[in-house]
């Protein structure tokens, strides 16, 4: 690289500062590192944001990957805690022109023979359709739903934004209300045993785990229970953002801009700068300094710990706990077409087509269990998974007349036997198969374009997810509540003075929550000693009244 | 209550987001509409491939030397710039090669004496001409707005003839009615040389037949050499450095949303309406002092402004405005190898090789070929005889365009008609993809033999149509808006009414490459439309501000 450019004495563009000081610097330009710059900036502190790739946003990415002119979500593609991120209303992020729209019709699970069932945004809608198989689970799930809207609204969503508890103390605090006693019955047990307990109907348990577990939840593992109600609640209320996913996290970067953040992208950070067991910068790729009183890290304990503080600058126990760290059980694989006419799903109901999702490649619960299974082995995965057609609800997608962006998406193991570059193309070819059984018109002469992505191309758009953990590691009880990423950090402060966690391996998780970034600002502005500018959400201050 | 900021913006490419950022640090309220997912236009990059990161349009900032950069602070706001050591090169098919360098100039001297001893010490004389008086003579062309219209400048009293004249001691006046190839027909020996120069105008400007557009062919070629570099990351991180100036001076950005209409009242524009997909509340955005159209100015015209508000003659001058000569088929390529050269090029381009190179430059024939199948027939051509391709490439010097062991060959292009022009319609270009795309690969085979198909990853083409549908500014998937030939350049860019950025509808001005000095996103345009505004809306802008030396008023 040296011989191919030239360094000038006096160039025409002044060379960047070498040395830059703030009082907070942010590593990672993904949703909750913005989060955390976007807070701390207007609370009136110099906030720098460093990202690594040359666009903000991590897994928030809109991408002209079916290039040229179609583009379409490479990560997050909807969002479902709109309703609940404080960081959308605190913001007013609305004046950058950000509108997300919630489509009536969410997930359908069309059948081989025909049939088909859709969750749809609203209770009853979506008793009607269980009803079709089951009228005893239509009438648990009217029962059931407002129970779970409860759990969400009073316990789940507000925790969701504020720091955890150790486990004991927070299972006896749950135990003061009747609810919280509720969702403690249900909390020990593994996802497949709350959809199978509550729901009887093969059918409709299939669409339920499979929508609980989607983004590589174990339905096998107990203590993960109380992710069902949140899973199934807030997949009735999945939203997309207009513009593509990547408009959220430039709307956040706006905010950090007007109020006097700085953001560097095409800055990946090679190390923390530690002195006497104190955090006091970074240094980027390109030696330049970032001197902080504060570094908030949103990447994962073992990159931030063991690569850029160095395990030799780290105290032992967080050396320890961040190598015990444990990657996604599941990646994904992404087909990614663009055709000239949308899927249109072989179904009764007419309104599987306007569903925002489809699942497609389960007749019953044990077709779910088997893709799980089939993904955690290091064959081909199974070629059943959820597909959408992004342009239908979003337009801004496709900029060439009568194109439409659609994907289907699969569970995938991270290694593959003789590697993905060879696997790529059967795969491609069999969730085309898979893809067209329901969906007969996506025929070779309606695909104007593919693309696929697999878990090794997730980790190379973006390093942070390891082995293509979405997630930045796996959901299992050792690694979430009070222990993500473990017991020393869940609070966002770590051992190491200076140093924070605001990214999806910090309490709650990934997801697009919001969670962890919201989390470490206002744990940096306490430990500041900032009077944070906005308000806790009332919510979340009945269930601090309530629960902790 | 309806919004309103002193100042609307349409279009968020380079242009209209260089005259947003003036603005609003001269303290106006200023509000951008963009009708895409992002904002920097032409300036942008993409990510197909994971990894691999290609340029759909822009490659290079020239605007270095321009003072933008320094009055908007862009440094400060993240922008990197990557100098290369050879930033232009030619290659023939039996393998001469020449590489030309400002930066290292005895290099190139020393590889041009293989050819030809003159050439070397021209190219010695020329370079020996300190940075700074280029950037003097660059500024007066690129950074000054055209004389206004009827003044009658006598060429010699031009500001900007007057520095070449002082500066360059080869200059004779003739030059200023010459083309590029007569020019250095005069002053210099090697073919190769003069092709890769006369391709390095044609993309960047004017054509280097085109009789009285010389002078500017040579200076396309001095910002090629001296004020350009690859920003570190891609040519859209220059985009979001000038959006994040803009954002800290408080520009309002609302992309998505696509403006329909500006709102003329009295013959005064006062605002402009959005589409009803915008996602905002107010589709309807007032502006207190001015609208400034930052797209082109076909569009501007014919789409946004309503007929009635225009005489009928503009509106058919509009409508005349040529497309030509911009309108690029682009193929980006990745490949496992890097090319491995024929011939005394082999070496010439060793150990470095310039980030820029056309092949082949055997003669200028080829050159007037493609010229004339595109110009004169309308078609275009997709025999290797009569193609010269330009290959650009930066992952050499920019680790973050491409995973190790891969390279990425963006773009590579050849010009075609305007789909509006092409005799066998829009799409014509489009159904020959694969055909014009094989016609690239055998003319990169002939001077790069090793870069068989079994070596290219990928290959990703744009082409004019597709442009002006990824990007309504493209309007004919033109890369400079519109034909810079002398009757449509200088003080005739786009129309001689327009040339000062000021149009028939009071407070309405231009901002875009279809203005003078046209595209390269040098933020000439706003630079100069400043001058107009400061005058026009009695703008103080503080000590920052400096105008163009040569930049002449309006008499009153």
């Amino acid at each position: 690289m040296k011989d191919f450019t030239v360094k000038l004495e006096n160039p025409l563009v002044p060379e960047p500062e070498k040395q830059v000081r703030a009082d907070v610097v942010v590593i990672g330009g993904g949703p909750n590192g913005l989060i955390t710059a976007a807070y701390l900036a207007r609370a009136g502190l110099s906030v720098i944001l460093l990202e690594r790739r040359q666009e903000l946003g991590g897994g928030l990415a809109t991408e002209e990957i079916l290039f040229p002119g179609v583009f379409a979500n490479t990560h997050a593609v909807y969002h479902m805690m709109v309703d609940y991120m404080p960081a959308i209303r605190d913001f007013d992020l609305e004046k950058h022109a950000l509108t997300f729209i919630k489509p009536k019709w969410q997930t359908a699970i069309p059948f081989a023979d025909g049939d088909s069932m859709i969750l749809a945004s609203n209770f009853q809608d979506t008793a009607d359709q269980i009803a079709k198989f089951s009228g005893q689970d239509a009438k648990t799930f009217t029962h059931k739903i407002r129970q779970y809207q409860r759990f969400v609204d009073e316990i789940l969503g507000p925790a969701t934004y504020w720091p955890p508890v150790p486990p004991i103390e927070f299972a006896v605090n749950l135990s003061r209300t009747p609810l919280g006693r509720e969702l403690m019955e249900i909390s020990e047990a593994s996802p497949r045993e709350v959809v199978t307990d509550t729901f009887s109907h093969d059918k409709v348990r299939a669409l339920l785990l499979y929508i609980s577990c989607i983004w590589g939840l174990d339905p096998d593992i107990p203590g993960l229970g109380f992710m069902v109600p949140l899973l199934i609640y807030r997949n009735m209320n999945k939203c997309l953002c207009v513009g593509g996913s990547h408009k959220l996290a430039s709307s956040l970067g706006k905010e950090i801009l007007a109020n006097k953040g700085r953001i560097f992208e095409v800055s990946q950070v090679d190390k923390i700068l530690t002195e006497n067991g104190r955090a006091v910068g970074v240094e980027t790729y390109d030696g330049r300094q970032f001197l902080a009183n504060v570094v908030v890290s949103s990447l994962p304990p073992q990159n931030t710990f063991l690569e850029l503080v160095g395990k030799d600058n780290c105290p032992a126990e967080l050396a320890g706990a961040a190598e015990k760290w444990k990657w996604d059980k599941w990646s994904l694989f992404t087909l990614h077409v663009a055709t000239k006419k949308p899927p249109v799903y072989k179904a009764g109901d007419a309104h599987v087509n306007d569903a925002f999702m489809a699942l497609l490649g389960f007749e019953g619960a044990d077709d779910v269990s088997a893709c799980f299974d089939a993904a955690l082995g290091d064959g081909l995965p199974m070629a059943a998974g959820h597909a959408t057609c992004e342009s239908r609800y979003d337009k801004t997608l496709s900029r060439m007349h009568g194109l439409f962006t659609s994907f289907f998406q699969v569970l995938a193991p991270y290694e593959i036997e003789g590697g993905w570059e060879a696997a790529k193309p059967q795969m491609e070819k069999a969730l085309l198969e898979t893809w067209r059984r329901y969906a007969d018109n996506l025929e070779d002469k309606n695909i104007a374009r593919i693309s696929s992505e697999s878990p090794l191309d997730i980790e190379t758009r973006n390093p942070a997810m390891v082995r293509g953990s979405i997630k930045h590691g796996d959901y299992s009880s050792l690694q979430m509540g009070f222990f993500r990423p473990n017991d020393l950090c869940s609070q966002s402060a770590t051992p190491l003075e200076g140093l924070y966690l605001c990214g999806a391996s910090l309490y709650p998780g990934g997801l697009i929550l919001g969670g962890p970034g919201y989390i470490a600002a206002n744990a940096i502005a306490r430990d500041m000693d900032i009077k944070p500018w906005w308000k806790v959400p009332v919510s979340i201050e009945k269930y601090i009244d309530t629960y902790l | 209550m309806i919004p309103h900021y002193d100042v609307v913006v349409v279009g968020g490419g380079p242009n209209g987001l260089g005259i947003a950022c003036y603005l609003a640090k001269c303290g106006l309220t200023v509000c951008l509409c963009e009708d895409r997912l992002e904002l920097g236009g032409g300036v942008e990059n993409a990510e197909p491939l994971p990894g691999f990161r290609i340029d759909p349009h822009a490659t290079y900032f020239y605007g270095a030397a321009g003072p933008p950069v320094e009055q908007l602070e862009l440094a400060k706001f993240g922008f990197r710039l990557n100098y290369y050591r050879d930033l232009l090169g030619g290659i023939t098919s039996d393998g001469q090669a020449i590489n030309l360098s400002m930066y290292d100039p005895e290099r190139s001297a020393k590889l041009l004496e293989r050819y030809s001893k003159s050439d070397a010490d021209l190219w010695r004389l020329y370079t020996s001409i300190p940075i700074n008086d280029f950037v003097r003579l660059l500024r007066s062309i690129y950074w000054t707005p055209p004389p206004p219209v009827g003044k009658n400048i006598d060429p010699l009293d031009l500001p900007w003839v007057k520095i070449l004249r002082e500066i360059m001691p080869l200059f004779d006046p003739v030059w200023l009615d010459l083309s590029l190839f007569e020019i250095l027909d005069l002053v210099s020996q090697n073919e190769c040389l003069k092709v890769a120069m006369g391709m390095a105008a044609w993309y960047n400007g004017p054509h280097p037949d085109w009789a009285g557009t010389g002078v500017f062919g040579l200076t396309c070629n001095l910002l090629n050499g001296i004020s350009s570099g690859s920003p570190a990351g891609g040519m859209h991180t220059l985009a979001h450095s000038l959006a994040r100036a803009c954002m800290h001076h408080g520009v309002r950005f609302l992309t998505n949303c696509k403006v329909e209409e500006i709102l003329v009242e009295d013959g005064v524009a006062k605002g402009v309406v959005l589409s009803d997909d915008a996602p905002v509340q107010h589709r309807v955005i007032r502006a207190d002092r001015a609208v400034i159209s930052g797209i082109h100015v076909k569009h501007t015209f014919k789409k946004l402004v309503a007929p009635k508000h225009l005489p009928l003659d503009f509106r058919q001058r509009i409508e005349d405005v040529s497309l030509k000569g911009s309108s690029l088929f682009t193929l980006s390529l990745i490949s496992k190898e890097n090319p491995r050269w024929i011939g005394d090029a082999a070496e010439i381009f060793s150990p470095t090789f310039p980030t820029c190179i056309f092949l082949p430059c055997d003669s200028r024939e080829i050159l007037r070929n493609q010229t004339r199948t595109v110009d004169s027939y309308n078609t275009h051509p997709i025999s290797k005889d009569n193609i010269i391709v330009p290959i650009c490439q930066h992952d050499q010097c920019d680790p973050t365009r491409a995973p190790a062991g891969y390279h990425v060959f963006s773009p590579i292009y050849i010009q075609v008609p305007p789909p509006e022009d092409h005799v066998d319609g829009p799409r014509a270009v489009n159904d020959a993809k694969e055909e014009i795309t094989e016609a690239i690969m055998e003319v990169i085979r002939s001077v790069a033999p090793n870069l068989t198909p079994d070596k290219i990853v990928a290959k990703f083409v744009n082409t004019p149509y597709d442009s002006s549908l990824r990007n309504l500014g493209f309007v004919g998937g033109g890369w400079y808006g519109s034909r810079q030939a002398e009757d449509e350049w200088y003080e005739r860019r786009p129309l001689p009414e327009l040339a000062r950025y000021r149009t028939p509808v009071e407070r309405l001005y231009l901002c875009n490459q279809t203005s003078y000095p046209g595209g390269l996103a040098l933020f000439a345009v706003p630079y100069n439309l400043m001058h107009i505004l400061i005058e026009d809306l009695d703008l103080k802008p503080g000590a920052w501000w400096y105008p163009s030396p040569d930049y002449i008023k309006e008499e009153a």
